[in-house]
């Protein structure tokens, strides 16, 4: 407001923000229309002079161009592995890692303890009568992907969310079940892929999704069995259908626990209704499935390639003795952390280690974030942040922790729902990520969120912090153009760089 | 149709093997992309001549997680759909019957009054050699009619590309109700719609962050530089074209996605096809739309579950066909339905379904010449893994939608000619 009136003349600071430099716009065009709408962006009515930034020559049209690599920098290698390794840094993360040095943050990265997010009120005791509130459960670890103190668990804890996915859903909220996989996914997240399989098999919220709870030996459920094999280890192709049906035989004889809660108001609701409750019935002490031995297959099977009486461990060690294993999870991994198109030999040495290290996560992480195609030029910018990174980097940038309960909505419209992915094979990637709905999605929510804010935080270096520098002739001279710390932060956070990791 | 090599002399080929292709995500992505710059594109589809073959209209329902077949066309005189489905079955009972043998499910009630008025085709064992048991691999064979799966693009986008000038027209292929483009719809040169709620398809902040945002997107660098550009000018297209669709339609049917699934995707297949209609009512160009129901992975509780399915299903699609019908339009629009596979014929212990092969395709609509086409399945001779065999070729179903429907080449999209499914009315024109 008091900007407003401030006179014309007045001799306010109208520099561009520090370091947006022709070196760092990698070819001049023409930005003038956007520019003079710039200045009004958020309604904020500042009158007066426009852009500062001379205009380059008229409409160069683009060649092939792609980024310029920053990553012999130290703090763009920082920044680069915060936005990958964990949803983007605040300030002061960035500032730590940065005096800290790459590798001594992947360090600490990778041998830090998970933090455990604070209990959701009410979450154990969740039942038909009092079911679980989806957004309540999404805003509760949106939260503490915006606080926990140990990003990069939370960042693989969402990594295993989306690999060994489940939805609330089919799930269903009458249970605890989605809300106790979060936890379980969190504190098994960085330990070893053998006890990764087993804790994913026997949860309660996966027996259910993938009808392993309900699956007999008599008549087996095929359905766990299968994506066990095809989306968590090994990949289609690796096995045979008669495989997928000997794991169903092989598996089966888990059931869901019941909670107390849950108990009760069975009992509750028998008594309502004048029924007896089945004598045998009684609440499960465990949180994790039952095993009862008579709904169990008895006999042998053949599965890959082994008949023998099988129970779910040794299916597990089967499935982990397969070649196939190491080089699909560390595919997925380097995917979702390096590039889209790893080449063959660097699959094949994260594998080796891998598996050498009995599947070790903190072992296969340390060697991704350490090894040198994490930092290569051509590395550089080539994944898409999803909606969530996206949003929870956003709200970090503007250290807002706040945003937890606006982002668990607005993911809805860019395709991301937490605890509800749209298919078995859990998230899409990159480039399915960029549509028109998408990505009028991301610019309002910047937009909005902007706009909700009671104060602005001051934009400073944020082009450096967050986009090491690195833009392109559009945003920079967007940038440079902009009257205030509001616009600036719109520019940034609406950029393709930005959508960018 | 051989100019996709566009001017430079840089073929697509150039661009896959520069390493340009990317987005093989998830193995869920089965199929791949590539970014193409925008300059280029925009060369090769100008350069083609684009000429709207008719003014038919095409949208496809896909129905994700593999629909059980045999419980939307319901085979009640088969004394082995009774054996094998001993708690399944009784769906037979309640279902309305078309001839003696089969019968439609109790809540298609609305597919039947179109049955019975002649205007909806069920081209039955539909499949491919080979099946895949797998949802993604399934999908993405369907999505690129290529059962070798070599093929990178999916059939409609094909279609759009060979045809229409998207660039020009990003409505001409437009998937409604979600949030990322169809694998049916992907192409390289394509340029596509998607809009997954229209209430909210606008900039917050108005015409001012418009602006800004159309000159931020432009020429951004890397490889996803061109799909961010050409997707911030969709969007800056489809703001303007709904701008002035949404004056001129008032729907004129019941839509409504207040419905109980036991579970499923989120309810707006209603919603996807009011828009469907809007942008074809309006006369926006558009050719080719893509909607999806999910929720048909029944491995468990499959009565209820399927149920609410087939009366959602039912009530979106009813809907959406009186609307056009009001509107003096339904003679232009064929609704086909999809689905990765069928279901395993015998019932498991959880009262649900496997994953199977063989399933019914739905073709609905005044183009279609209604009846029953395709082999009934023979549920007395399963194969091997307890399965249905396939009787006709899925891709003998796109050829016939192509050709016969859209009145395009089909052969360049399929690789080859298949038999003839007769189900679309031979045009007047």
């Amino acid at each position: 407001m008091t900007e407003e009136r401030t006179p014309k003349t007045a001799k306010r600071p109208r520099r561009a923000p520090r370091g947006i430099r022709r070196r760092h716009v990698l070819l001049g065009a023409g930005a003038a229309a956007g520019a003079l709408a710039v200045t009004r962006v958020l309604g904020l009515h500042h009158l007066g002079d426009f852009p500062t930034l001379g205009s380059p020559a008229e409409t160069a049209k683009p060649t092939s161009l792609d980024w310029i690599s920053p990553l012999e920098r130290p703090e763009a290698q920082v920044g680069h592995l915060l936005r990958r390794a964990t949803f983007g840094a605040t300030p002061a993360e960035y500032e730590l890692s940065v005096s800290d040095g790459f590798k001594k943050t992947v360090e600490r990265l990778v041998e830090i303890f998970p933090a455990e997010p604070p209990a959701l009120p009410g979450a154990d005791e969740a039942t038909r009568e009092k079911p679980l509130n989806p957004l309540n459960v999404q805003t509760w670890w949106l939260d503490w992907m915006l606080k926990s103190p140990t990003p990069f668990a939370e960042r693989m804890t969402f990594f295993w969310h989306g690999h060994f996915t489940s939805d609330l859903r089919k799930v269903n909220p009458q249970t605890p079940f989605i809300y106790w996989q979060n936890l379980t996914w969190r504190q098994m997240a960085l330990t070893n892929l053998q006890e990764i399989l087993y804790q994913v098999t026997i949860d309660p919220g996966m027996l259910r999704y993938l009808d392993l709870g309900t699956s007999t030996g008599r008549s087996p459920n095929e359905n766990y069995s299968r994506e066990l094999m095809e989306l968590f280890t090994m990949g289609v192709g690796t096995y045979t259908e008669d495989d997928v049906r000997a794991g169903a035989k092989a598996l089966a004889g888990w059931r869901e626990p019941l909670t107390r809660a849950m108990y009760d108001v069975l009992v509750k609701n028998a008594q309502e209704q004048g029924r007896q409750v089945p004598k045998n019935l009684q609440p499960d002490i465990a949180n994790t499935g039952v095993f009862e031995r008579q709904r169990a297959y008895v006999g042998q099977v053949k599965f890959l390639g082994e008949t023998r009486q099988w129970d779910t461990k040794a299916v597990l060690d089967k499935i982990l003795s397969q070649d196939a294993v190491a080089p699909f999870v560390v595919t997925k991994v380097v995917r979702e952390f390096v590039t889209d198109q790893p080449d063959a030999a660097y699959v094949k040495r994260l594998a080796d280690s891998f598996r050498r290290s009995r599947y070790d996560l903190r072992t296969l992480m340390r060697d991704v974030f350490s090894s040198q195609e994490f930092l290569a030029p051509t590395t550089y910018r080539t994944l898409v942040k999803g909606p969530v990174e996206l949003m929870v980097h956003m709200a970090k940038a503007l250290e807002t922790p706040a945003l937890a309960r606006s982002i668990a909505m607005a993911g809805n419209g860019m395709g991301q729902t937490l605890f509800d992915p749209p298919e078995v094979g859990g998230w899409p990637s990159n480039a399915s990520w960029i549509s028109s709905n998408n990505v009028l999605a991301r610019v309002n929510f910047a937009q909005a969120t902007l706009t909700g804010m009671p104060r602005i935080p001051a934009f400073k270096d944020a082009h450096l912090l967050h986009l090491d520098g690195v833009l392109s002739p559009a945003t920079a001279q967007l940038l440079g153009a902009s009257p205030d710390d509001a616009t600036r932060w719109l520019i940034l956070l609406a950029s393709p760089e930005f959508q960018l990791k | 149709m051989k100019q996709i090599g566009g001017t430079n002399g840089l073929t697509r080929r150039d661009f896959l093997r520069s390493g340009l292709v990317f987005g093989v995500g998830a193995q869920a992505l089965a199929s791949g992309y590539a970014a193409v710059p925008d300059f280029l594109a925009r060369a090769v589809l100008s350069a083609k001549s684009a000429g709207v073959q008719n003014d038919r209209v095409l949208v496809m329902i896909q129905l994700a997680g593999g629909n059980d077949g045999l419980q939307t066309l319901i085979p009640i005189s088969s004394s082995s759909y009774r054996d094998l489905r001993p708690q399944l079955s009784a769906a037979a009972q309640k279902a309305q019957p078309i001839d003696k043998d089969f019968a439609l499910h109790e809540n298609l009630k609305g597919l039947k009054r179109l049955y019975d008025d002649g205007k909806v085709a069920i081209v039955q064992g539909v499949g491919y050699p080979s099946p895949s048991f797998s949802h993604f691999d399934s999908i993405r064979v369907w999505e690129t009619a290529d059962p070798a799966r070599k093929q990178q693009d999916g059939w409609l986008g094909q279609a759009i590309v060979k045809n229409y000038d998207s660039l020009g027209h990003p409505l001409v292929g437009c998937a409604c109700g979600t949030t990322s483009i169809p694998g049916a719809l992907r192409d390289l040169q394509a340029t596509l719609t998607v809009i997954d709620d229209v209430r909210t398809f606008g900039f917050q902040g108005g015409g001012n962050v418009e602006n800004v945002m159309g000159t931020l997107y432009k020429s951004t660098p890397g490889i996803y530089g061109a799909l961010f550009d050409t997707a911030m000018s969709t969007v800056r297209d489809t703001v303007a074209q709904l701008r002035t669709s949404a004056a001129k339609y008032t729907p004129r049917a019941a839509y409504t996605d207040k419905v109980q699934l036991v579970y499923s995707s989120k309810n707006q297949l209603a919603a996807a096809l009011q828009l469907a209609s809007e942008l074809i009512v309006t006369g926006t160009g558009v050719k080719v739309l893509h909607v999806t129901l999910g929720g048909f992975d029944t491995h468990y509780t499959e009565l209820n579950r399927h149920d609410a399915l087939m009366g959602y299903l039912d009530s979106a699609i009813t809907a959406f066909h009186d609307d056009l019908a009001a509107y003096g339009m339904a003679d232009r629009v064929l609704i086909a339905t999809w689905s990765e596979f069928g279901r395993r014929p015998k019932e498991n212990a959880s009262g649900g379904t496997d994953h199977g092969t063989a399933s019914p395709v739905f073709l609905i609509g005044d183009p279609v010449k209604g009846g029953l086409y395709g082999e009934t399945p023979n549920l007395a001779k399963l194969d091997q893994l307890g399965n249905l065999s396939y009787a006709v070729d899925f891709r003998s179903v796109y050829q016939e939608i192509l050709a016969s429907h859209l009145g395009v080449d089909a052969r360049p999209i399929l690789g080859q000619s298949f038999e003839r499914v007769p189900f679309v009315k031979a045009q007047a024109s």
